[in-house]
């Protein structure tokens, strides 16, 4: 019998993989979760459709969007409000924004829309139903919003240069699912066609909202916007300490979106030649990586200088990338990337995926976590020990009595429940600590063991503050890309390489840190718009500016 | 009034830490909780258990040890609870385990088949509904698990040293 499995090289390790420091230099691929969103959309030829405009000319009011996929109608009801200047703010604790939205499940009618009219713009302060699948708000940016506004009011087009710099004319602060203030739970939609993957809801919320934007800029602005310029306008999204936790607290979600990538990147090396055309394309992508690198700065110096590096780095890496003709050529190209930066590695990653999608799109379906954990208990202390020792070494290394190396703690504040993060030897509240602490737990329950073996029940009953590291190691021996590989509570940890994970497993491009607790992000950036839902315009890997 | 499934959750784990369960038995306290009210089981056992003192932590260790048990043998196991109380939670636990779970209760006495390695496929509810007074409870105790607002605090958060809106 005809063996279809795909080929495929050994994975990258969890101890190479699983660092903060290659986490947080991690690009956007085929596998995240927006371009698999568009693909489906593309596949089906969905197509946006306006069904309810009631718009003031200031652009203040209400709109809903349908679109049909995988069998069902969705719809964004929109809600545009006049915000004054002092309350626009990207923090948890605002309390008002520029828009605010739903994705709904069906078409709303008007008591509906009535409905979301009235709890929408309120957000955390709202109540939501099972028919509000994904609940999100957004703020204009103000440069971009004004300079295209008075760019089409003049009868003209606002700046590429703009566009290119700033991408998009509103961005989110926050995109909730799964139950949140009484939306509906993930669950009662994660079997249906399209929505089945993670974060899928969100990210039809994200496509929908700039198909919002961009009409609403029209409207006000009283012209067209040339498609080649609207394209590059998507949505920004301003992400904090919030995305942080989730990757810890959800670590059989983590380990298969890991897997995934990993696999996907082995199944890829594993190919023995490249076609002359799967070698033009991927020399194609190269040039067009060198280009987004050139249309991407950041306002932080040391971001930016990370970015630059990473542009010379690139430009002298590139040309190998021309010569793919000879046996195991992505191997080849990998092995010639060993000495590289990571950031240089993370983008040749991405970029050899991006080309084969025989090979990977199937692997899309496999990046939930339907179950919860179905980790095997330890046969005793002894298989316990040795797990530590195998797959905890690097945490057994850290020395936690040293105050460096458990400065911070994570906690939630009573305003608004905004996840923060302090200082444990200068602010109060350490012991109310969120427990992200694993691997400092993990350490002290190796420490408590006791020698000899027995059953590990009878050592959890004298010691229950042990339980959470316990699961945890079994998690990591069933799972092995469950857990960071990183102390998160070390005075050098650093949140938003966390976020620059989580964000590319998003389909996010244009990281744009603003300290290391938050960054900005834009997404859907060069996405087909709403009407150009088709197969041939699903490659914008990597936007860059049309010519 | 009704609330999805998530927000039970997540109040519940919050209830049990604010309640002083260490964190992990918080956890699948949380999951407990939600399974039973789902089921549609009386709420008064999940409000004494977050009352008395140790009563979440020894029902998680139970549940511990069947299930170390049940990875050694796929005999069922038995186990008796002579208070009504941790017996209809001890049940729900076993339910609200993520791997597939058959509980037999007789009397005080209950026998537990578990398949480690086979999910859970139980059917969960479009809504959930809890009494006012249990919602407030559980709020109350949440609410010990948050540091109070300050000015230091408000630094701690994302966006603190927020740049220009552009």
């Amino acid at each position: 019998m005809k063996d279809l499995m795909p080929e495929i090289s050994p994975l990258r390790p969890p101890s190479e993989v699983m660092r903060l420091a290659r986490m947080g230099t991690m690009m956007p691929t085929r596998l995240s979760f927006l371009r698999v969103l568009v693909r489906r959309l593309c596949t089906e030829n969905a197509t946006v459709t306006r069904t309810v405009w009631d718009m003031n000319a200031a652009g203040y009011g209400r709109a809903v969007y349908s679109i049909d996929l995988g069998g069902h109608t969705y719809s964004l009801v929109a809600i545009s409000n006049d915000l004054p200047s002092d309350q626009r703010s990207d923090r948890v604790i605002a309390t008002a924004w520029d828009a605010a939205f739903v994705l709904y499940d069906g078409v709303p009618t008007a008591l509906e829309i009535d409905r979301i009219a009235a709890n929408a713009p309120k957000q955390e302060a709202g109540r939501f139903n099972p028919r509000d699948l994904v609940l999100s708000r957004a703020n204009k940016s103000l440069r971009m919003w004004t300079a295209t506004v008075d760019a089409l009011r003049s009868g003209g087009q606002p700046e590429p240069a703009m566009i290119r710099d700033i991408g998009y004319l509103m961005r989110t602060t926050a995109v909730y699912g799964n139950g949140k203030f009484g939306i509906a739970d993930r669950y009662l939609i994660a079997d249906r066609p399209g929505l089945d993957g993670p974060f899928a809801a969100e990210m039809l919320t994200v496509y929908m909202i700039r198909h919002f934007t961009l009409d609403l800029v029209q409207h006000v602005g009283g012209a067209r916007l040339d498609p080649n310029l609207a394209r590059h306008l998507g949505v920004g999204n301003a992400t904090g300490l919030g995305m942080a936790p989730f990757l810890v607290n959800h670590p059989v979600l983590l380990n298969n979106w890991m897997l995934a990538r990993e696999t996907a990147f082995a199944r890829v090396c594993a190919i023995d030649s490249l076609s002359p055309d799967s070698q033009a394309q991927i020399a194609k992508l190269g040039a067009r990586a060198a280009w987004h690198l050139a249309e991407w700065h950041v306002p932080a110096p040391d971001h930016d200088a990370i970015l630059r590096a990473l542009e010379t780095e690139w430009a002298d890496f590139r040309p190998k990338l021309d010569a793919l003709g000879g046996p195991h050529p992505i191997e080849a190209v990998w092995q010639a990337a060993k000495d590289s930066s990571m950031p240089l590695q993370e983008l040749l990653f991405a970029l050899l995926l991006e080309p084969f999608p025989d090979l990977l799109d199937g692997l899309a379906e496999c990046m939930g976590d339907p179950f919860g954990p179905l980790a095997v208990p330890f046969s005793g202390i002894s298989a316990l020990r040795a797990a530590i020792e195998t797959d905890w070494d690097w945490a057994l290394t850290q020395d936690f009595t040293q105050n460096e190396n458990c400065r911070r703690f994570w906690y939630v504040s009573a305003a608004k429940l905004e996840p923060r993060l302090g200082d444990r030897f200068l602010e109060p509240g350490a012991e109310l600590e969120t427990p992200l602490d694993i691997a400092r737990r993990v350490v002290a329950l190796y420490a408590d063991l006791p020698d000899g073996d027995g059953p590990v029940s009878t050592f959890l009953a004298q010691h229950p503050d042990h339980v959470l590291a316990v699961q945890r190691v079994a998690i990591l021996a069933r799972y092995p890309y469950a857990d960071i590989r990183d102390n998160l509570i070390a005075a050098t940890c650093r949140p938003i390489d966390m976020l620059r994970c989580k964000l590319s497993f998003f389909g996010a491009t244009k990281f744009d840190p603003k300290s290391d607790l938050w960054t900005r992000i834009t997404l859907a950036q060069g996405a087909p718009l709403g009407d150009e839902l088709t197969l041939e315009n699903d490659d914008w890997w990597l936007p860059v500016m049309a010519q | 009034m009704t609330h999805s499934w998530t927000e039970v959750q997540s109040l519940a784990i919050r209830a049990a830490r604010g309640a002083d369960v260490p964190a992990a038995q918080a956890s699948n306290f949380g999951n407990m909780l939600t399974r039973h009210l789902a089921d549609g089981r009386d709420e008064a056992p999940l409000s004494e258990a977050l009352k008395t003192q140790g009563a979440i932590v020894d029902l998680a260790l139970r549940v511990e040890k069947v299930i170390e048990a049940a990875s050694i043998s796929s005999a069922p196991v038995s186990l008796s609870e002579d208070a009504p109380y941790l017996c209809a939670l001890l049940v729900s636990w076993f339910n609200s385990l993520p791997c597939r779970t058959q509980v037999q209760l007789s009397g005080n006495t209950m026998t537990v088949t578990l398949s480690l390695s086979e999910p859970n496929a139980r059917a969960r509810p479009a809504r959930i509904t809890l009494s006012a007074e249990f919602y407030a409870q559980m709020h109350d105790l949440a609410a010990n698990t948050y540091v109070p607002d300050s000015e230091a605090s408000r630094m701690g958060g994302a966006g603190a040293e927020q740049m220009g809106l552009d």
